[in-house]
């Protein structure tokens, strides 16, 4: 499975003398089990991009291909199916469900494709554990800090075993050890299971672990290159 | 997951839920109040009627409530009684003469009905004997004693042992006329029945009229369901000429306000549901924009919109639930004390009684009306989701996830 971006633009404030243009005329081409890092400055449209390569925005214009379909063409109904099984989230607010816990927010993804109670409550915990929250699996997202919020984020985007994961700066508000810890997770799903991860970053140590990196400036792509394994 | 996440999340801002749940609660207990005290003033208003003044039912001729003359008499009234003795439905009856004709004092005259009574079956069909505010019930025992009412007491002068001349058209077609003496004074519910008849013994007024039989007799059955089929066994053995009629027949404008009242009720619940889906539109509107982010937040997990339709529901749905129930439980309370102490209306008492109402009334709401509220109230709330649902899925997750509240 890869996803492919024809000619996407997305223009804010179209009908205003200012449109911004936070993706521009863009082609771009992801493959299954591709690590790629987006890079660039504040503002130059990486969450933009992330949305629309994950479906949940709609481009100005241009197509989204998955497999040479366009999603653009998809029912709300088979788009939000589509979204559910294949594409995970970490926002770059988190965005968790503040009425839940972190355990039932992990849950709560894992309960839409339809798995068991004890399955998802098997699953989350795990994952839970995995990004460092043993400790905190019943506690509401007000009562944890940014970084476990970053992580529970995490582990949500990562329950439902999506093909791709959409993460926005997904380290953003962590310390070196639990940036490593959840690189390491991350990279080790790439290589076993395939899973394809774009990330949107500034953080130098998501970019030297990125295999692909792509710099992305006022909507345009300056740079893509492959990286060698760092070894 | 559903009813977990739509009942925490009515419970998200408890200040905002508990204020629209007090409104509601307050104005459950208003309405169930003012259907319960409208139940209760028509159901006092029917059985003042039929204790006082129409009992369950009456025998006429059957063109003497149209053109009440002297002469029309029941037809084999004596008969009838011997056969009204035998049914066992019937609990009592009395048999009256009536004149319609003049009460006059020394000061003033008014139009009355003359009720000539069997003073032992008379005080068996209507609590008049027991209700005689001034002097005493009528006897054997003296010439002509009356009975009148305080309201016509007042506007004659007259006190118990004044002097009253009663006159009417006898069977001749001429005026007769006696005097009678004050016995006592006494006060119905209802100003209008007061105003409009006196009480003496039959056989005084027969004596004067020059007329044998009877004009009406009232009945009292001993079960109201069997009304209907002591009507008819009645109706057989009366003569073609008579009629029997029931208190609703006898009181036709009291049986329509009866009727209405159901629907009037319904009117007033209605009103109150639309004020209070308003009110809960309102409040959803404001609780479901303000996590519109939210929201964009589970289309973009993959919950699909049907699902997200059904949380915001479930929320709507409890909030009435929630109201509908404290609501209840709050008006079975204040109910279940004011069917204890009643509802004194001692002020309006004038008025009151020119409807045929006590002064003391107690509210009475059946089960029947409590179910009707609760789904309505239930209905209307889970209705009031539908509106901001339908605003929030109209929107793309991302859009939906960058709006800031
Ligand atoms: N909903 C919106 N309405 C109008 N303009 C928007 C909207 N969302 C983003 N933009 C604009 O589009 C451009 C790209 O925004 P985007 O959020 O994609 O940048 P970003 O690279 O993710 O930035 P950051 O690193 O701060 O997260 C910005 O100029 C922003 O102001
Ligand atoms: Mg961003």
């Amino acid at each position: 499975m890869s996803i492919k971006l024809e000619q996407l633009c997305k223009t804010y404030n179209v009908d205003t003398d200012f449109p911004v243009h936070a993706v521009n005329h863009l082609d771009l081409e992801i493959k299954q089990g591709e690590f790629v890092a987006v890079m660039g400055p504040s503002g130059s449209g990486k969450t933009t991009l992330l949305n629309m390569l994950g479906g949940i925005d709609t481009p100005t214009s241009g197509k989204v291909l998955i497999d040479d379909n366009n999603i653009l063409e998809l029912h709300d109904k088979q788009l939000i199916a589509f979204r559910r099984d294949n594409i995970g989230f970490i926002f770059q607010d988190y965005s968790l469900l503040p009425v839940l816990t972190a355990l039932e927010n992990v849950e709560f993804v894992m309960q839409l494709q339809g798995h068991s109670e004890e399955e998802c409550r098997k699953r989350a915990t795990d994952l839970l554990i995995r990004v460092g929250l043993a400790e905190h699996l019943h506690k509401r997202p007000a009562k944890l800090s940014g970084g476990q919020q970053q992580r529970v984020a995490v582990a949500r985007a990562l329950a439902p075993s999506p093909k791709f994961v959409m993460a926005d700066e997904p380290t953003a508000n962590l310390d070196a050890k639990s940036t490593a810890e959840l690189l390491d997770i991350m990279q080790q799903l790439n290589e076993q299971e395939g899973t394809t991860f774009i990330f949107s970053t500034h953080d130098p140590r998501v970019i030297s672990r990125a295999k692909r990196v792509i710099v992305f400036e006022d909507g345009l792509k300056k740079e893509d290159t492959i990286q060698a394994e760092s070894p | 997951m559903l009813l977990k996440l739509a009942w925490r999340n009515l419970w998200r801002n408890k200040l905002r839920t508990s204020i629209v749940l007090g409104a509601m609660v307050f104005g459950l207990v208003g309405v169930t109040l003012m259907i319960g005290f409208m139940n209760g003033m028509m159901d006092n208003m029917i059985s003042n009627a039929i204790n006082w003044q129409t009992s369950h039912l009456q025998v006429h001729q059957k063109d003497y409530s149209a053109d009440p003359e002297i002469h029309k008499t029941i037809s084999r009234s004596s008969q009838l009684q011997v056969q009204l003795d035998k049914m066992t439905q019937i609990k009592t009856w009395a048999s009256r003469h009536l004149a319609q004709g003049m009460i006059a004092s020394a000061r003033s005259t008014r139009g009355i009905t003359i009720n000539g009574i069997d003073l032992q079956k008379e005080a068996l069909i209507t609590p008049l004997a027991q209700n005689i505010y001034d002097g005493f019930w009528l006897d054997d025992k003296g010439r002509n004693p009356i009975l009148v009412s305080k309201k016509i007491a007042q506007r004659l002068k007259l006190r118990v042992g004044s002097k009253v001349v009663l006159t009417f058209t006898n069977k001749n077609g001429d005026v007769s006329g006696a005097a009678f003496r004050v016995r006592g004074l006494f006060k119905t519910p209802s100003s209008a029945f007061d105003e409009m008849n006196v009480f003496v013994r039959k056989a005084d007024l027969k004596v004067l009229s020059g007329i044998e039989g009877d004009h009406e007799i009232a009945l009292l059955v001993n079960d109201i369901k069997q009304l209907e089929s002591v009507k008819r066994k009645i109706h057989v053995a009366l003569a073609q000429s008579d009629s029997v009629q029931n208190w609703e027949e006898l009181q036709p404008m009291l049986a329509a306000m009866s009727a209405s009242m159901a629907s009037s009720n319904i009117i007033i619940l209605v009103i109150f549901v639309l004020a209070m889906g308003f009110g809960i539109v309102n409040i959803l509107l404001m609780s479901v924009f303000e996590r519109t982010c939210e929201f964009g937040v589970l289309m973009a997990v993959g919950m699909q919109k049907h699902k997200i339709l059904q949380l915001i529901l479930l929320e709507s749905t409890f909030l009435g639930v929630v109201g509908a129930t404290l609501g209840l439980l709050c008006s079975l309370a204040a109910l279940s004390i004011l069917k204890v102490t009643g509802i004194s209306l001692s002020s309006l008492a004038d008025g009151l009684s020119a409807m045929g109402l006590d002064t003391l009334l107690y509210p009475k709401v059946s089960g029947s009306d409590f179910a009707l509220i609760f789904i309505t109230v239930v209905l209307a709330s889970s209705l009031a989701g539908l509106y901001p649902a339908r605003q929030i899925l109209k929107q793309e997750p991302a859009q939906a996830m960058s709006e800031k509240h």
